[in-house]
């Protein structure tokens, strides 16, 4: 008869419960961090801007709008384990949506518009999850088929630069003169309505789910499909955001190739920088807006190095690279230890 | 279990090939057919030429990219390493080097390149995507500032250049032909029949037990990115000399392509599984077809369409033909 | 038919993975209010009926009714509906999450999960993150998780293996009051005397079908061991006289390891094996033994000690330094081990190019010759060549050690090599490691399936807490005296006559 070796006398006690406070600290440490880099760039910057004020809280914040919330996207996608390489060729395609159909329109039919681009942008998320669910290909093959796609549509639509967009509806989104408020109310609005209740609700959880172990996910009941596709619908919505903060940015509407891919690779680094594990089911939504501002004021404060600000994409790269290496050496010396 | 029906084990060459790839070579044919149809003149040999003097870059940038997919990573940093080596022959060249010595330079360049993305992926561990796309941010910021210092000035392609990426060595052949012809048996026969190509498999399929059974990841993927990298430079080579001259976007165009004619050629992304011939099937598809949209004189908003739609259906083909009896990985026990 | 319908009836249930077939026709009735087990060698298909009976799995045919109603899972939702809760070994708990937003996670009731987690006595901070805590704690969680669903059927997937005893003996508890509730339980497990003495029937697996249920009684250890081996039960157990020579005693020794020091676990550990020797190595489960065996590989770098072949020392960091020394791993987990996707060939040479100097041209006839000698030494089944994931798991353990026949060695390291593969092919691993043992080579096996040092070993250590507290001839070791080093007891603590087996037995244990 088979005797296998008994099991383990004795249960060895659980760990010490930790503090609140502990915890906290240990799971937001990389929030933390950021939080310390941004204030210490922005200190940085005030010291050597004469007359540091609102005007340079308000370019931050206006011309980051469209790649925070395309960082936002990218975010939510990368925490359910899958990667987004369209929300450029998204957020490019709802710009001329947005743009064309929104020349020469009143506030209140801008509105309706923008409405309407945001539920456009819900069912082109929920099609890129549905395809990726059925086909069974991998994601980062599907969305750079379907970059394509939206590209193509955004030419389309928009074969040459154009359109134009409500002065009212403008403000609303990078106000006027140096108030920098309205950007900020921009990105804080849809965090807190959306992201925050559905962060702590079962559909948010089954996204962290998916992430984090689709197995584990799948036997407690997630349907990886329907989390799928709600993490790529919320991306969808953001990047309809991002089209429309583009298109309140410049006034305009552009098919830019160049303009989505630049946007993709910096809602990649974002992501990354903002303490989203690329192999899902870590982080928040927080961390990517402080990336994608870091990754703005670092060039800017270069120049007062006296360094080309050209570099400034050096310095991005270098930085991405150190922060996921110095992140894949952590947690070589953890397992070690 | 019992085993139901094995894989027939060995056949007739032909029938050891699988059966996407002859999809694949069906859809080359019926493009090539049907570009026929939309222009007789295709068939011409100055058409031939013209498809083949596209081909020839995009295919050698997918090589690289399927390398480096076979380890389960991918290099996003292959189209600004050719740009850099281009600007580096161009800039050297027209300041008095000998092309020998510009091209060399241009080489080392891109060994630098691809030995710094393999440590960092190999050694330190770094995701691939993120390395080589920093690596890509990197190279670009370098170039801006660089085209106008440093680098700066006229850049000017050596004659020899030239003749590769433009110029012809046989009938309808150009030369640029020959050498991606010379440099893919290579990467054929790398994969297939040496220890290093066995161990690009390997590693893409389990990391965990190549290191086990001896193999020094580290040094597989070192060799991977450097090898990418310099197939990169040649191709930065021939673009650079089909074009003449050498500006940022010199060659940007190649980057999805490059990675979507790996995928259609049925490399699989996360490694262990593919080869260069379905690659070479990939782009020559790409090509056939964006000669036949630009025949058309299809806008640009089409061929976006067209080119994504064409990668996703065959990507999703492929998929579910390898689906198809295939086990799941972890079955029962 | 007058009486109460099954609870669960399954009728010729079949389920295929593209040429291998898991199941064939899986017959199983559970009645309520009785606790019933479900055995079966592995690769009998127990694992597949399982996943098909939580949902996580759509079977190809046959029909599943519960309380007389015929069902049909589409996922494990569904099968929780049907009053079905699984727990597996693995627990489905998602590791980034905290354990409350994992009971939230599946609509569990936190006020319906605190009795149970009172009644385990699980003292847990719930909005700890899982991945922080320890397996078996997970293992507990995820029953009081089932529990608060309130099923009919309880599905405990080998949940006991490896379980500390304490926890063990709740489980156990538990199962007894749920049966005593009314309810049933389908339990899994691999220990037959755990089986024996709770379960009240026994359904026993082999090949996909469903070959005996009976009533468990004393004795019928031995009933479902023939029904588990079936014609194979004629060659149960090797005889030792089927092995080669015993080491030339006094023999200079080939590995010589010196107080050792490695990972979390071992604390020092010396050993030496001389050529034509299995060394045999027992323990508890986390006395170390991972982590010996991965430092002798050169996969984990020891903090001190030394480890000497032919007495000199193997330094470095990487495994291919101890393969050049020709020490060889054959690793605990096969998924460690395979390459899924590539062919037999291609898994069986791949030792041939570790090397740098092997990266070039490779040489057809030699690799072919090489690896055919391994396959028909191990006799490989050879139909499913093209990829090793289609190949059984003894078949895939047979690559893993065929490597090294390919590859060469003089040590190897065989980490419980007949874990989870069939009888047949366990014995043609005995017979291997005996003959190259015979031919000179030494091997260092660790086992978990104690009757194996007497059919395989020369000599055995027992490995407790990081040290080696015991040494002796495999003639000697029977699993009483290892079972009693493996716990350190001094021979003092218990004389030979209050010491059987079963007081060892994990219920017998507080």
């Amino acid at each position: 008869m088979t005797v296998t070796a008994p099991p383990v006398p004795q249960m060895p006690p659980p760990t010490q419960p930790r503090g609140r406070l502990q915890r906290f600290l240990r799971d937001e440490a990389w929030t933390g961090a950021l939080v310390l880099l941004f204030a210490g760039l922005l200190f940085w910057q005030s010291t050597q801007v004469r007359a540091w004020g609102s005007f340079e809280l308000q370019t931050l914040a206006t011309s980051t709008l469209p790649l925070v919330f395309i960082a936002l996207a990218q975010g939510v996608v990368v925490i359910a384990g899958g990667i987004d390489l369209s929300v450029g060729a998204q957020m490019v395609l709802f710009n001329c949506v947005a743009a064309s159909l929104m020349e020469g329109a009143g506030f209140g039919s801008s509105l309706a518009l923008a409405a309407l681009t945001l539920v456009l942008g819900a069912v082109v998320g929920v099609l890129t999850g549905w395809i990726i669910t059925v086909s069974g290909v991998p994601d980062i093959i599907v969305t750079l088929a379907t970059s394509f796609i939206w590209l193509g549509l955004a030419l389309w639509i928009m074969p040459q630069p154009g359109g134009g967009a409500n002065p009212s509806f403008q403000e609303m989104f990078v106000g006027s003169g140096t108030a920098y408020w309205p950007a900020l109310l921009c990105i804080a609005v849809p965090l807190l309505v959306v992201w925050v209740p559905l962060r702590r609700s079962r559909i948010g959880l089954s996204i962290y789910a998916l992430g984090s172990d689709p197995q584990a996910a799948f036997l407690a009941g997630v349907s990886a499909p329907r989390a799928r596709m709600t993490a790529y619908a919320l991306a969808g919505m953001f990047t309809a955001l991002a089209g429309l903060a583009t298109t309140a940015y410049t006034g305009g509407g552009q098919a830019s190739i160049a303009v989505a891919n630049t946007a993709t690779l910096g809602s990649v680094a974002a992501v990354v920088l903002g303490g989203i594990a690329l192999t899902g089911g870590v982080g928040g939504l927080i961390g990517p807006v402080l990336a994608v501002w870091c990754l703005f004021l670092i060039p800017a404060n270069l120049l007062s190095f006296g360094v080309d600000p050209s570099y400034g994409e050096v310095v991005r790269g270098v930085v991405i690279v150190l922060v996921v290496l110095s992140g894949s050496l952590l947690r070589r010396k953890w397992s070690k230890a | 279990m019992t085993v139901l029906d094995a894989p027939r084990q060995q056949g007739s060459p032909l029938r050891r090939i699988p059966a996407a790839m002859l999809a694949l070579l069906g859809v080359l044919l019926a493009l090539i057919l049907a570009n026929g149809l939309v222009d007789t003149g295709f068939f011409s040999l100055g058409q031939l030429r013209n498809t083949l003097l596209i081909a020839a870059p995009l295919a050698l940038f997918a090589g690289a990219q399927t390398l480096c997919m076979l380890t389960g990573g991918i290099d996003l940093s292959v189209t600004m390493t050719a740009t850099a080596v281009a600007y580096v022959v161009g800039s050297r060249a027209a300041s008095g080097d000998s092309a020998f010595t510009a091209i060399a330079l241009g080489f080392l360049v891109a060994l630098v390149i691809g030995l710094v993305n393999g440590l960092a992926i190999g050694v330190f561990g770094v995701n691939p995507l993120i390395m080589t796309l920093g690596m890509a941010a990197i190279i670009t910021g370098v170039l801006t500032v660089g085209s106008q210092s440093f680098l700066g000035g006229a850049t000017r392609m050596p004659q020899i250049v030239l003749d590769l990426g433009r110029g012809t060595f046989l009938g309808p052949l150009p030369w640029n032909l020959l050498v991606w012809a010379v440099l893919g048996v290579g990467l054929v026969l790398l994969l297939r029949r040496t220890g290093l190509g066995r161990l690009v498999y390997a590693v893409g399929d389990n990391r965990r037990a190549a290191r086990l059974a001896g193999v020094q990841v580290w040094r597989v993927e070192t060799a991977v990115y450097v090898i990418a990298a310099l197939l990169a430079a040649v191709a930065g080579i021939l673009v650079g000399g089909r074009s003449g001259a050498v500006d940022l976007q010199l060659t940007a165009s190649y980057l999805l392509p490059s990675v979507a004619a790996a995928v259609i050629g049925g490399t699989s992304i996360l490694g262990g599984a593919g080869g260069y011939g379905g690659t070479v099937l990939g782009a020559l598809i790409l090509t056939v077809l964006d000669t036949m949209l630009t025949r058309l004189a299809v806008d640009e908003s089409l061929r976006q369409l067209v080119a994504g739609a064409i990668l996703l259906a065959l990507a999703w083909v492929y998929v579910s033909s390898t689906r198809r009896g295939a086990t799941r990985r972890r079955s029962s026990a | 038919m007058a009486q109460p319908p099954d609870l669960l009836e399954v009728r010729d249930v079949a389920k295929s993975y593209g040429a291998v077939r898991a199941l064939v026709s899986a017959d199983l009735t559970v009645s309520p209010g009785e606790i019933h087990a479900l055995l079966g060698a592995n690769g009998a298909g127990k694992s597949t009926l399982v996943k098909i009976l939580s949902g996580a799995l759509r079977p190809d045919s046959g029909t599943i009714a519960v309380a007389g109603r015929e069902v049909r899972f589409s996922s494990p939702v569904d099968a929780r509906r049907a009053g079905i809760a699984p727990v597996f070994q693995d627990p489905a708990l998602v590791p980034h999450l905290s354990v409350a937003d994992n009971f939230t996670l599946t609509g569990t009731d936190r006020a319906a999960v605190r009795p149970w987690l009172d009644r385990l006595e699980l003292d847990v901070d719930l909005a700890e993150r899982v991945n922080a805590l320890p397996l078996a704690l997970l293992r507990m969680l995820d029953l009081a998780r089932a529990l608060a669903h309130d099923p009919q059927l309880l599905l405990l997937d080998e949940m006991t293996a490896a379980l500390p005893s304490d926890y063990a003996d709740r489980v156990f508890a538990v199962m007894r009051e749920w049966r005593d509730r009314g309810r049933s339980v389908l339990f899994i497990s691999h220990r037959l005397t755990e089986v024996r003495e709770i379960c009240d029937r026994a359904t026993v697996l082999r090949d996909g079908r469903a070959v005996d249920t009976h009533r468990t009684a004393e004795g019928s250890e031995a009933r479902i061991v023939g029904a588990m081996l079936g014609e194979r039960a004629a060659r149960v157990d090797l005889p030792m006289a089927e092995r080669g020579p015993a080491a030339v005693p006094g023999a200079r020794p080939r590995l010589e390891v010196e107080e050792l020091v490695a990972g979390r676990r071992l604390k020092g550990v010396s050993l030496s094996v001389a050529p034509g020797e299995v060394l045999g190595v027992v323990s508890l489960e986390g006395q170390g033994e991972d982590d010996l065996f991965l430092a002798l590989a050169g996969d984990l770098r020891p903090k001190s000690g030394r480890v000497l072949v032919e007495g000199t020392p193997v330094r470095g960091r990487h495994p291919i330094q101890a393969i050049r020394r020709g020490i060889t791993l054959v690793p605990s987990d096969r998924q460690h081990a395979v390459l899924p996707q590539r062919s037999i060939r291609e898994n069986l040479a791949l030792p041939l190019y570790s090397s740098m100097r092997s990266w070039g041209w490779i040489s057809d006839r030699a690799e072919r010759r090489a690896v055919d000698k391994a396959v028909e030494e191990l006799e490989i089944d050879m139909r499913a060549a093209g990829q090793a994931k289609q190949l059984s798991g003894g078949n895939q353990q047979k690559l893993t050690i065929g490597r090294w026949l390919v590859g060469g060695y003089d040590v190897m390291l065989c980490f419980d090599p007949t874990r989870g593969i069939d009888v047949g092919t366990k014995h043609q691993i005995y017979r291997l490691l005996r003959q190259q043992a015979a031919e000179g080579r030494s091997v260092l096996m660790f086992t978990s399936e104690l009757r194996e040092v007497r059919i395989v070993c020369d000599r055995v250590v027992v490995l407790h807490d990081g040290r080696i507290v015991a040494e002796m001839p495999a003639a000697e070791a029977d699993e009483e005296r290892l079972l009693h080093a493996m716990h350190d007891l001094g021979p003092h603590d218990l004389g030979p006559h209050e010491l059987g087996p079963h007081d060892l037995e994990p219920r017998e244990a507080s």
